[in-house]
């Protein structure tokens, strides 16, 4: 597995755990009748705190874990770490992005939607953070399949 | 995505320029070592200045490190 290879895969598991807490989370406030925009709005926040927080904690921790894996491996007390993006890197993440920008798109669309079924606007905004946790994962999840199936 | 219709001899011309490693390939031309297995598995068509340094690093002429094969229907 390529360094990129490794940033992609800690993004994707870092935002599906995001994404479950945020689930989690939103099914307690229906559960406890709390679902009020006070208690939304502060989810907004830790949300994007915890994603902002979580991403350089991990890949600081991918890092330093991944030069101890290579000096164990190699023996080697100043490790090569491949870290260059390439041309096929940058295409790859290009495509990434396109693919997240897209389905962060269709996101919006349907939390648009959910007006149209006289949904009050907290039902909106629960699910733009919804499709922008699940945009970033589906990106990253096209990113990882990309380097695998070739491009 | 997949396969691609630009195939290429690097393994064989790594062969025979002294068993030349991907690693000592891909530093010379400034790309990851996976760049190159993907090249190698003709999963990765590279641009034309890459083609072109690789070409320079076995010194011979593009047309011998790849070759291009059209579809039936000349598209």
């Amino acid at each position: 597995m390529s360094f990129q290879q490794r940033n992609i895969t800690v993004s994707l598991v870092t935002f599906i755990l995001i994404l479950g807490f945020y689930l989690l989370r939103i099914f307690q406030l229906l559960q406890s009748d709390t679902f009020t925009s006070t208690n939304i709005f502060r989810l907004w926040g830790i949300i994007i705190i915890l994603a902002i927080v979580a991403t350089i904690v991990l890949t600081i921790l991918a890092h330093i874990g991944s030069a101890i894996v290579q000096v164990i491996k190699t023996g080697d007390e100043n490790p090569k770490i491949e870290d260059i993006q390439d041309e096929r890197d940058k295409l790859i993440d290009l495509r990434g992005t396109q693919i997240t920008y897209l389905a962060s798109s269709l996101g919006v669309l349907v939390a648009m939607l959910t007006f149209v079924f006289g949904q009050p606007p907290l039902v909106m905004f629960s699910l733009l953070v919804f499709f922008g946790l699940l945009a970033q994962i589906i990106g990253d999840f096209s990113r990882l399949m990309l380097y695998r199936r070739g491009f | 995505m997949g396969k691609s219709r630009i195939s290429n001899n690097i393994r064989k011309l790594r062969f025979f320029h002294n068993e030349m490693t991907q690693q000592q390939l891909a530093e010379k031309v400034g790309v990851t070592r996976q760049t190159i297995i993907a090249m190698e598995q003709d999963k990765y068509s590279p641009s034309l200045e890459l083609a072109f340094r690789i070409a320079h690093v076995f010194t011979v002429p593009l047309e011998e490190v790849f070759s291009y094969e059209a579809p039936e229907d000349g598209k």
